[in-house]
């Protein structure tokens, strides 16, 4: 579903990805890994077209991404996406953060875009606190709305841009928590995380990302127990140990 | 010092309807330059942050000239040689046909000059937005301008409430220049009563308390503004 072919970012000068090529079937789960700076973030942010690349190519079912004059905004409202920073509309109840884009973009009626949001409220278990602002309510409980904002969109496919790595830790089982049952559901997801738990129970695969440049890309059982390369290893051995 | 107060002055009948009509210019002025500047201020600030690099230039452009250039120069500009500028027709109609001349270019002067510090508190209010909003409403299928109807404006407007409340109160102030150009305000009334009676101090303290009320009203109905549009638990102090 999502086809990403050989694409090379840069910065000015700076290079911040290299020739990456990887596949997200429907349906799969795939986790992308690797130290800080290694461009997991800027990749998944090429998919929605967030970031634009200078080589390579991106389709997402089928829709070039990287296409000049590609219709970015009726792709984009496909492919959900879940921030580190949570970044819900600060000034709009938790309601309107999931009605907003529904109304604006996908044109949904009123009443239709509440019941959505209702629903999908109550899913993530934060049905008690529609009315609520953004500022008012936890990380864990603002994170969990962004997901299901993103949801309210009937995406496609989501990307996580490190769902976790802004939250106390007591709060990073719930937001899990939903993102688990989600993965369990079907749904297409690319992760950048560094919850290794996590990846190991839903992940389908494992993306290692050094450089820029995609180091390892395997079925994610393969990846705990042999990763092929020294710098896999070494990160692992670091971050499983702890 | 020998000086004969007499407060009645200003209580005489032909005195106190020069002040009062002093006092309606005054408010004219500024209320409708203010309406300029909020329209054509809000609309460069966006247009100085938008992606179009051509937009942006011409934004900053407008931002530099009117914000660089005295307000009282640029009220003799608008009055004096604009009109010369003009073709002529143009320029006689200005001259000989434009209602209430001195009030019309007053305003003018004043809404373009305030609307460059408006343009600016706007432009850095939007900036202020966490750059992580406006990726999420474009992750979200939303365009450039519904990401600026719906997130950056909403949000960049109630930060700025504050600084606008002292460009809103400079604008009264401001408006007091319109008297080089003829326009009887309020300043031009006082010093007109202080030249027929004598009675400087009355007439100019007249004044004073007149402007300072003015302030006080402006700065509490921008209070209101403020804590009716507040954010619960976002910017500034819980009221």
């Amino acid at each position: 579903m999502i086809d990403i072919e050989n694409i090379s970012k840069w910065y000015g000068d700076f290079q911040v990805l290299t020739d990456c090529t990887t596949q997200v079937a429907k349906g799969e789960v795939v986790v992308v890994c690797g130290p800080s700076g290694s461009g997991k973030s800027t990749l998944i942010k090429c998919v929605n077209g967030l970031e634009p690349v200078q080589q390579g190519r991106i389709s997402v079912d089928g829709d070039d991404v990287t296409a000049k004059g590609a219709n970015l905004t009726a792709l984009r409202s496909r492919i959900g996406m879940v921030f580190q920073h949570f970044e819900l509309y600060p000034h709009m109840s938790v309601l309107e953060n999931l009605c907003l884009a529904q109304e604006k973009v996908l044109k949904r009626p009123r009443a239709e875009a509440v019941t959505r949001a209702e629903k999908l409220l109550d899913r993530v278990g934060m049905a008690d606190h529609a009315a609520k602002f953004p500022s008012q309510l936890s990380g864990g409980q603002q994170q969990r709305i962004a997901i299901a904002r993103s949801l309210a969109m009937d995406p496609i496919a989501m990307l996580f841009d490190e769902p976790t790595s802004a939250l106390d830790p007591e709060m990073i089982k719930e937001v899990l928590d939903v993102m688990v049952e989600l993965a369990q559901e079907g749904m297409t997801m690319m992760v950048v995380t560094h919850e290794m738990g996590f990846a190991r129970k839903v992940a389908d695969r494992v993306i290692f990302m050094d450089n820029g440049a995609i180091v390892e890309d395997r079925q994610t059982a393969a990846f705990f127990d042999n990763p092929e390369s020294e710098r896999a290893q070494d990160f692992l051995s670091k971050i499983l140990d702890h | 010092m020998n000086y004969n107060w007499n407060w009645g002055v200003l209580f005489e009948e032909q005195y106190l309807n020069w002040l009062i009509s002093g006092f309606g210019w005054t408010i004219s002025v500024a209320l409708s330059a203010w309406c300029i500047a909020i329209v054509i201020g809000s609309l460069v600030g966006v247009g100085k942050t938008v992606p179009n690099k051509v937009i942006r230039g011409i934004c900053a452009t407008y931002v530099e000239i009117f914000r660089n250039v005295p307000l009282l120069v640029q009220m003799f500009i608008w009055y004096f040689a604009v009109p010369e500028m003009l073709p002529e027709d143009w320029g006689r109609w200005m001259k000989r046909d434009l209602p209430n001349p001195e009030f019309v270019t007053a305003v003018v002067a004043l809404g373009l000059y305030t609307a460059s510090r408006i343009a600016e508190q706007v432009r850095a209010g939007i900036e202020t937005v966490p750059p992580g909003l406006s990726a999420a409403a474009t992750a979200h299928g939303l365009s450039t301008a519904q990401t600026y109807r719906y997130v950056l404006l909403p949000i960049s407007f109630r930060i700025i409430v504050p600084p606008l409340t002292s460009e809103f109160l400079t604008v009264f102030k401001n408006s007091s220049l319109a008297l080089t150009i003829g326009l009887l305000e309020l300043t031009a009334q006082s010093q007109q009563i202080a030249e027929y009676t004598f009675q400087g101090f009355e007439a100019f303290t007249a004044a004073t308390v007149i402007y300072v009320c003015i302030a006080l009203v402006a700065t509490i109905l921008m209070q209101v503004l403020e804590k009716y549009t507040r954010i619960p638990g976002y910017v500034g102090k819980e009221a």
